[in-house]
């Protein structure tokens, strides 16, 4: 009886040391989409403070910035939106709609039209302030062209 | 019907020059402004901002003009009593005139629907911003990320409910022109409506019952 119970004890302890590493796979794809995005966030930011004059214009930064958003554009990132992660089922943490896994041909679409925008600004980024200011907009935009269909306004 | 011609009418100056020119220039700024929202593009939001701001500002006087203006603009016109609602959607549906000396009671209620709105979305205005664009109102970074969610959603849903009390403001307008063959886009343009001589301007002082009744 002694042994059992002290069994049981361990096989709990141990239980419970493991459990956090054995998370959710949802929140882990949502925790992994919403990095990817802070990423491509952080490195569209700059651009956009060059544009705006806030910051002084760096042909070299900017093509830098500009080809590794490039570089996220073309990740693979199915993996992110797995079946029941939206913000209806899982209430409060994510912004992602159902509407995502009911319209996939539509996200793509969206994707791709920010993928070739973002490519626009990869070419001419580093090719003074005036090429840079033209192709910025259009990034912007298609980011958002997304978001309006797709994200939650809150959370 | 047949009693049209009992009610005694004149021509008056129901709305003052301010208010004429606080309505047009609304007119104006939300039709622009909420087109510069709803298609908002990275050289533009600025522009969103400004004419959220003019219609704040607007709003704003319209409020102090509701304690000042000339009688038909004053607030306590705007703020009818039920009974004098009921009274008139009663006899709404009538295909004549309401020569009333202002806002009749049901448009009362929707100026002051569209004017809470339109202070709502100038206010939630300023706490959000577009992560996209680059570009939030002043006041965006003094809130967290969920409040800020949440004042965005109310703004989305203003801005949607703005759109449905416009349609309905221009149908109306139509609806009065049409069916009661009275025309109030003449008289926001010129001051000067055919109103009834027993109407006092405040619509909550009228009796609503006329001869016809
Ligand atoms: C194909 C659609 C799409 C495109 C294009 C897109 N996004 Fe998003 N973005 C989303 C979705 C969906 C979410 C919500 C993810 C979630 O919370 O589940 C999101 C979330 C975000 C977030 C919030 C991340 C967090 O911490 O919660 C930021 C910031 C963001 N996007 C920035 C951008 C920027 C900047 C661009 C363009 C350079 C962009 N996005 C392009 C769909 C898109
Ligand atoms: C009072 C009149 C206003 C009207 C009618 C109006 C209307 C709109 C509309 C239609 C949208 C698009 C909604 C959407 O698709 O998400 C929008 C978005 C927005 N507005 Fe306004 N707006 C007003 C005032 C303001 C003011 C004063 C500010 C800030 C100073 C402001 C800041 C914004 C921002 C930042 C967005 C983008 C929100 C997002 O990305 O979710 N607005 N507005």
């Amino acid at each position: 009886m002694k042994t059992l119970v002290k069994a049981t004890l361990i096989v709990a302890a141990a239980t419970a040391m493991a459990s956090p590493a054995l998370s959710d796979p949802l929140e882990d794809a949502i925790t992994a989409r919403r990095g990817y995005y802070q990423v491509i966030l952080s490195n569209f930011g700059p651009i956009v403070g060059m544009a705006k004059g806030a910051v002084e214009y760096d042909a070299e930064k900017a093509a830098t910035f500009a080809n590794t958003l490039q570089t996220l554009s073309m990740l693979n990132n199915g993996h992110m939106w797995p079946a029941g992660s939206d913000n209806a089922a899982m209430d409060g943490k994510p912004r992602a709609l159902p509407k995502i896994w009911e319209d996939f041909p539509g996200v793509q679409e969206k994707g791709q039209a920010w993928a070739a925008a973002v490519g626009e600004l990869a070419s001419v980024a580093g090719d003074g302030l005036d090429a840079l200011r033209s192709k910025v907009g259009a990034v912007g935009e298609s980011c958002g062209a997304c978001h309006d269909t797709y994200r939650a306004k809150s959370f | 019907m047949s009693e049209e011609g009992v009610t005694p009418t004149e021509l008056r100056r129901v709305w003052d020059l301010p208010t004429r020119l606080f309505h047009w220039s609304l007119a104006t700024c939300v039709a622009v402004g909420w087109y510069l929202g709803e298609y908002r593009g990275f050289d533009t939001i600025e522009l969103h901002f400004f004419f959220g701001y003019a219609i704040g500002g607007l709003v704003a006087f319209r409020i102090l003009w509701g304690f000042v203006g000339a009688p038909a603009s004053r607030l306590s016109a705007l703020l009818v009593s039920p009974a004098t609602l009921l009274n008139y959607l009663r006899e709404i549906g009538k295909p004549r005139p309401s020569y009333w000396a202002g806002h009749a009671p049901l448009g009362s209620l929707s100026v002051l629907a569209l004017l809470a709105l339109l202070a709502v979305q100038a206010t939630t205005g300023l706490f959000i911003e577009d992560d996209a664009l680059f570009a939030g109102g002043p006041l965006s970074g003094s809130v967290d990320a969920k409040t800020q969610g949440t004042l965005a959603q109310i703004h989305f849903i203003g801005s949607r409910l703005i759109l449905a009390m416009v349609a309905l403001h221009l149908l109306a307008i139509a609806f009065y022109s049409i069916w009661k063959e009275e025309d109030l886009i003449g008289p926001m343009i010129s001051g000067w409506k055919k109103v009834r001589t027993d109407h006092k301007a405040a619509s909550n002082e009228a009796t609503s019952t006329d001869a016809a009744d």
